[in-house]
C-alpha cells in the first residue's frame, strides 16, 4: 500500500473516531446534568441547572424567585434510562419523568421537565418549560 | 520565464473550472454566514443560546442545507447525460440529430478498431475497461448523486431530530425519517428546479442564441438545425 493511501486511510479512521468520540462525550455530559437535576432536592441546585429562558418563564408565571417557584412544580427524581443528543438539544428519559436539555455557553441545561407524552404529533405536556 | 509562461498557459486552459471553483467556494462561504444568521435568529426566538460559526458549519443543519442541493445537481447531470443518449429535441444544440438516438457506432465513438493513437488508455485496453470508461461520466454522476442523497438523508435526519427536541417531541429513527414529509419536501423541491432548468435549456436553445458560447447554436443557424454549437 502506498504512503499516500495509508495517510488517507488513517485520516478517515481518525475522523470517524473523533466524531464518534464527540458524540459519546456529549451523552455523558447530558446524563450527568440530568442525573444531578433529578437526584437533588436542593432548589438552588435545580435552578442553577435550568436554561435561562426556563428560569425566566418560571419566575414570571409564579411571580417569585426560582428557588421558591420550583418547589411548587411536580418533577421526577428517577434515574436516567435513555439519553438522546441531537446537535444543540437532548432528551433524557428518567424512570419517572422526561427532561429536555439544551446546550448553553455554560454547558447543558434543562429546558423542560415534568414532561408527559401525549401523542407523536403533539409536544410533550411539561410542567416546567421555557416560552 | 519558461515555467512562468507554462503556468499562465495552464491557468488559461483551465479558467472555466477555476472560475466556477472559485464561485463555488465564495457562495458556500456566503451560505455559511447567511445560514448562521437564520439559525441563530430562530434560536433567539425560541429563547435558546446562539452558536458560533464553527459550531454551525459542523452542524447537521448546515450539512443538510448543502447536501440537499448537491444531490439534486448530480441527479440533474446524471439524468441529462443518460437522457440525451436516447431522447431528441429537434432544433436544440443540446440534442443529437434525429436518427442518432442510442449509444452510436464504434466508428462514431472512436472505440474498438476505430480508436485513435491519442484515445485514452482504457479505450485501447478494450474489454471491461472500455465498457466502464464509455459510461464513466454517467456512472460517476449517478454515484455522486446516491452518495450525496444518502448524506442528505442522514444530515436531514439529525437536523430534524434537533428540531423535534426543540419542539419538545420525540426524535425519530432513520427509516422513520425517510417517511417524513421533511425528507421528501427537501428532495422534491430541489428536483423540480433541476428538471425545470434542463427542460428550459433544451427548448430555449432551439430559438435563442448566445454568440460565442458552445452551449448555443451559431447565431445565424436556423431554428430547426439540431446538434449545432457556436
Amino acid at each position: 500500500m502506498s504512503a499516500r493511501r495509508r495517510t488517507v486511510g488513517i485520516s478517515l479512521v481518525a475522523a470517524a473516531l473523533l466524531l464518534g468520540g464527540c458524540g459519546t462525550v456529549s451523552d455523558d455530559e447530558v446524563r450527568k446534568v440530568a442525573t444531578t437535576f433529578a437526584a437533588t432536592h436542593d432548589a438552588d441546585t435545580r435552578c442553577a441547572l435550568l436554561a435561562p429562558a426556563t428560569v425566566a418563564t418560571l419566575t414570571e408565571q409564579e411571580s417569585s424567585t426560582c428557588p421558591d417557584a420550583i418547589g411548587k412544580v411536580r418533577l421526577g427524581s428517577g434515574r436516567p434510562v435513555a439519553v438522546q443528543v441531537w446537535g444543540e438539544e437532548a432528551q433524557v428519559k428518567l424512570t419517572d419523568d422526561t427532561l429536555f436539555l439544551t446546550r448553553t455557553p455554560h454547558g447543558w441545561r434543562v429546558m423542560a421537565a415534568g414532561c408527559r407524552f401525549r401523542s407523536e404529533q403533539r409536544p410533550y405536556d411539561c410542567q416546567l418549560e421555557g416560552s | 520565464m519558461a515555467s512562468g509562461s507554462g503556468r499562465l498557459r495552464g491557468l488559461k486552459e483551465n479558467e472555466l473550472s477555476l472560475v466556477f471553483g472559485g464561485l463555488f467556494l465564495a457562495t458556500l462561504l456566503g451560505q455559511a454566514f447567511s445560514g448562521l444568521a437564520e439559525f441563530n435568529a430562530q434560536r433567539l426566538t425560541d429563547g435558546l443560546a446562539q452558536v458560533s460559526l464553527l459550531r454551525y458549519v459542523t452542524s447537521s443543519s448546515f450539512a443538510v442545507d448543502v447536501m440537499e442541493n448537491w444531490q439534486s445537481e448530480y441527479l440533474q447531470f446524471f439524468l441529462y447525460i443518460f437522457a440525451t443518449v436516447w431522447l431528441i429535441q429537434r432544433g436544440s444544440s443540446e440534442s443529437k440529430e434525429a436518427g442518432d438516438s442510442g449509444p452510436e457506432s464504434d466508428r462514431a465513438q472512436r472505440v474498438g478498431r476505430f480508436a485513435q493513437e491519442d484515445s485514452p488508455a482504457w479505450v485501447h485496453a478494450g474489454g471491461w475497461r472500455a465498457t466502464v470508461f464509455s459510461r464513466s461520466l454517467g456512472l460517476v454522476m449517478a454515484g455522486f448523486f446516491l452518495l450525496t442523497w444518502s448524506a442528505s438523508s442522514v444530515a436531514g435526519w439529525a437536523a430534524f431530530n434537533g428540531d423535534q427536541l426543540r419542539n419538545l417531541q420525540d426524535p425519530v429513527s432513520w427509516p422513520g425519517y425517510l417517511l417524513e414529509a421533511d425528507f421528501w419536501n427537501r428532495s422534491l423541491q430541489n428536483w423540480q428546479s433541476e428538471m425545470l432548468a434542463v427542460g428550459s435549456m433544451a427548448i430555449f436553445a432551439v430559438y435563442l442564441r448566445q454568440r460565442g458560447s458552445p452551449e448555443s447554436k451559431p447565431v445565424g443557424a436556423p431554428h430547426d438545425a439540431t446538434a449545432a454549437t457556436g
